[in-house]
């Protein structure tokens, strides 16, 4: 089929750480090497001021679990001093990259456990452990422990960028085969610790490749299969935990977590890549026990786990738009050493399910589910779930209670109870599917220990983390359109941010683009024809209604980054519409997942574009990015996304940029190579840095950029061999400060499929 | 496409008037589209714009098909009145002004070349 490619976007149309551990890394990350034990003096004589801590933070700590007695034989209590963790905060000399010194009182506090340091005995997760931290290493998904995606490397600056070079490509060879083609959309982050990085397939094969030279290590091939494939095979990253109780020499002493398409946590040693064979059944646990019916497809993992005082914690992302009943939006706490249940959380059903569903029961099907990242405050003991919406996504009447107060919502849980401590709602009887897809950062700010949320309708808010209570100015819009569909349901206040918002003033029929006059008065007679109030319309059927912004967000999972040294938040956000149309049950003529044959699967169509919604009177029928239907050029005029610095003393704007030029898109698909900025939808975050960049690729122009942070221009760029929607990383090797990216292409926002990460650096001489 | 520079010898002669006939029709076609949708979109409470336009280039087809050259001034006002409206609706933003500035001044363009060979036909006894 010939379609007229638009312009703009083929997309939318369509001891560091810890002290001791991390010298640990370096030695084991060389399989052939034995591990060799270092640095460990400084571990004990810290440890047992960690101990000195503990009697304090026990009495603080909430009642034990019921189920705690029986795992304890695995988990022995950890009451002794041998094998307590030893604080972090006090850095460690021979790192070569010690940001201990620079850091924010934040973070310092973040790092800082003894306060913290409760260990009662019989209990799963007890006392927070060290964080490991950023600077030469990337140690977790969002760079550090607080997920700001800031590196304090600095050898890399926007006066030299332009001279940096392609070190490495590593080729992960996976690539789409057979059924699994058109589905792929890996958004690969890797990890780098020690002198390796590790990081999953788009099929979740871990790997481990040298981080200076991108020779593999070592790979592990969990065989997964194309039908576990949900909406599109993304593994966007994996992480590690190393078992404070363990002798370093000891094989799995130090893991790599994921979680697979297949709904398994896998956890493998990190040095060898074998599975752990402490770890569930030969290190793997499998999360669709408990679940339901197995309809592969349907309940995946894509998001690495969060790991809390050595508790892996997960959900997983549910199909959205099935049937109401569908798998159940459990989020899962699991012994990071065992892999045995510590906790879960059921939102409807949280005490009688705490420890699994009673016999012959599952757990609460339809519920809203978690399928982007945690972040994980080891220093209060709680993990922060940003949640998704319920699995019928635009009709919501006969939602459950527990459904409408925690659907879309901010969900801080003690992970050494699973008990629900706070949470925030961002949306009110959600009928947008505007989950939350944003990891939370943890920062510090104005002296409060805070959490800062994104969220899809570009809000941002900061809230203080130890109650949830908004530090930022939080408005609500009131008397919203009630609409004709379920008046009764939809609610006519809204919370906004008032601090800062990426969302655009509200569509006006000027905003109407095309390519000529025609395509665009068909778009102005579409925009004419639709229901549209603003922010907030609510569904319709009869007429088609218009989203803006779409489900892509606003802030969608690649998150924002923040220099907490300049104190600058950086957002890329898109800026299109959605085009809906409920869809009334007679007419609607797709099939849940679970009631197609083998092999049939949906998973290229993009989310909700002929999704049935069973269950509900209504299937929903989704333009995302609201593409003429004639021609495929975009209803409304670029740009589609930009890049955005924020103050983050006062939340107002520093800069504000398209991103993603012209270049890949042209009439006829024809590419213009147009350098000029139109600003693309994106999908993937971004890193800052010390030196004073943001590095970024995201945008479907296939480029890799750095960009001055002061300043907002494009400083440095280049043509990657396929798309980039992914979040980057920095980290350093021998004093050599690397950037990387991996280009492995996104079906949805249909940029060429690879299976490459590639690094750059400055040339050496 | 003939320039004033060309003989007008006949086969040129012929050249042109077919190239005002091909113009003629299919600013008749694209005028019919755009008049029809415009009245919609004004019933639909939009914008004028296309209304008006289209049923300018349609008079503008209908008058090259004559090979009158007051297609040139009638087209010449729709052009203007599109610049005036294109930049009261969204100024200097460049690319949104593509689709509004592109096209027209493509056919202004094809218009004008029109010009010498409707002057000979003017000029005919």
């Amino acid at each position: 089929m010939t379609k007229f490619i638009p312009i703009v976007t083929t997309s939318l149309l369509t001891g560091a750480i810890l002290m001791g551990p991390v010298s640990v890394y370096a030695q084991q990350s060389d399989p052939a090497q034995p591990p060799v034990i270092q640095g460990t003096q400084g571990t004990s004589s810290q440890g047992s001021a960690s101990q000195s801590a503990e009697p304090e933070g026990a009495t603080t700590q909430p009642p034990t679990l019921g189920q705690t007695a029986q795992i304890e034989n695995d988990s022995p209590p950890q009451t002794n001093p041998d094998q307590t963790q030893p604080p972090a905060g006090n850095g460690d000399q021979s790192r070569p990259e010690d940001p201990g010194s620079d850091q924010s009182a934040g973070q310092q506090a973040a790092t800082d456990p003894t306060s913290q340091t409760p260990a009662a005995e019989g209990q799963f997760a007890t006392a927070s452990q060290p964080l490991m931290q950023v600077g030469a290493d990337w140690p977790y998904w969002g760079g550090d422990a607080q997920a700001t995606r800031f590196s304090p490397l600095s050898e890399i600056t926007p006066e030299n960028a332009a001279q940096l070079e392609q070190v490495f490509t590593y080729h992960n060879g996976d690539l789409p085969k057979g059924t699994a083609e058109g589905k792929y959309s890996p958004e690969v982050t890797p990890l780098k610790i020690g002198d390796d990085l590790v990081m999953c397939s788009a099929m979740n094969i871990l790997i481990s490749i040298d981080a200076a030279t991108g020779e593999e290590n070592w790979r592990f091939n969990p065989g997964v299969p194309n039908e576990a494939i949900p909406y599109g095979a993304t593994c966007r990253g994996v992480s590690v935990y190393t078992n404070p109780e363990a002798a370093e020499d000891e094989a799995c002493a130090t893991r790599v977590i994921q979680g697979t398409l297949d709904a398994k946590l896998v956890a493998v040693d990190l040095a060898s890549g074998a599975p752990c064979e402490d770890f569930g059944e030969n290190g793997t646990v499998d999360m669709w026990q408990d679940i339901g019916e197995r309809v592969p497809g349907w309940y995946a993992v894509t998001a690495p786990p969060a790991i809390v005082r050595g508790i892996v914690v997960s959900g997983a992302q549910v199909k959205d738009g099935q049937a109401e009943d569908a798998p159940s939006g459990v989020v899962r706490g699991y012994d990071a050493v065992t892999g045995d249940l510590a906790w879960a959380w059921d939102l409807a059903a949280p005490d009688q399910n705490r420890n699994g569903p009673p016999e012959g029961e599952v757990y609460t099907r339809g519920t809203p589910n978690m399928w982007t990242t945690a972040v994980a405050d080891e220093d209060l003991g709680f993990v922060y779930l940003p949640l998704g919406n319920s699995s019928v996504d635009y009709y919501g009447s006969n939602r459950g209670e527990a459904e409408n107060e925690y659907a879309t919502s901010l969900v801080a849980l003690d992970v050494t109870t699973g008990e629900e401590v706070w949470h925030f709602q961002t949306v009110r009887h959600d009928v947008w599917d505007y989950d939350l897809g944003s990891q939370a950062t943890l920062l510090d700010w104005q002296g409060t220990p805070a959490i800062l949320l994104p969220s899809k309708q570009g809000d941002i808010y900061i809230l203080d983390r130890e109650t949830g209570a908004p530090l930022t100015p939080v408005a609500e819009l009131a008397d919203l359109p009630k609409g004709e569909i379920e008046p009764g349901y939809i609610s006519d206040t809204q919370p906004i941010s008032e601090w800062h918002t990426l969302r655009k003033d509200p569509l006006q029929e000027r905003d109407m683009w095309g390519f000529t006059p025609i395509d665009q008065l068909w778009c102005r007679i579409q925009f004419q024809r639709a229901n549209y109030d603003g922010f907030f319309t609510p569904p319709s059927s009869e007429r088609p209604w218009i989203q803006y912004p779409g489900y892509n967000g606003g802030s969608d999972w690649g998150s924002v980054a923040v220099d907490i040294e300049r104190g600058v938040i950086i957002a890329n956000y898109n800026d299109v519409p959605n085009y809906n149309r409920l869809v009334p049950r007679d007419e609607v003529d797709s099939q849940p997942i679970h009631k197609l044959g083998a092999g049939e699967n949906a998973g290229a169509n993009a989310e909700g574009a002929a999704d049935p919604q069973e269950g509900a009177p209504y299937g929903i029928s989704v333009n995302a990015g609201w593409r003429n239907d004639v021609t495929g050029v975009p209803c409304t005029r670029p740009p589609y996304g930009g890049i955005r610095a924020i103050d983050l003393e006062t939340g107002e704007t520093l800069w504000d940029r398209p991103i993603g030029t012209a270049r890949r898109n042209g009439p006829f698909g024809i590419p213009s190579y147009l350098p000029f900025d139109i600003g693309t939808p994106n999908n993937g975050g971004s890193v800052v840095t010390a030196g004073g960049l943001v590095f970024i690729a995201a945008a479907t122009d296939n480029l890799f950029r750095a960009i001055d942070i002061e300043t907002g221009e494009t400083v440095w760029s280049t043509v990657l061999p396929a798309g980039g929607q992914a979040n980057p990383i920095t980290y350093e090797v021998d004093g050599r400060q690397f950037v990387m990216v991996s280009a492995m292409g996104h079906h949805f926002m249909e940029t060429p499929v690879g299976d490459e990460v590639i690094a750059w650096a400055l040339p050496r001489e | 496409m003939s320039t004033i520079t060309a003989p007008p010898d006949k086969s040129t002669t012929l050249h042109t008037a077919w190239g005002v006939k091909i113009l003629g029709w299919v600013n008749v076609i694209l005028g019919a589209v755009i008049f029809a949708g415009g009245l919609w979109l004004i019933f639909l409470g939009g914008s004028w714009y296309y209304g008006l336009a289209g049923l300018g280039l349609l008079v503008t087809g209908i008058m090259l098909n004559r090979y009158m050259i007051e297609a040139v001034w009638v087209y010449l006002l729709v052009w203007l009145g599109t610049l005036i409206w294109a930049w009261w609706e969204v100024g200097a933003d460049w690319w949104a002004q593509v689709p509004r500035l592109v096209a027209p001044t493509l056919i202004l363009i094809l218009v004008l070349a029109c010009i010498p060979a409707l002057s000979r036909r003017t000029a005919k006894p």
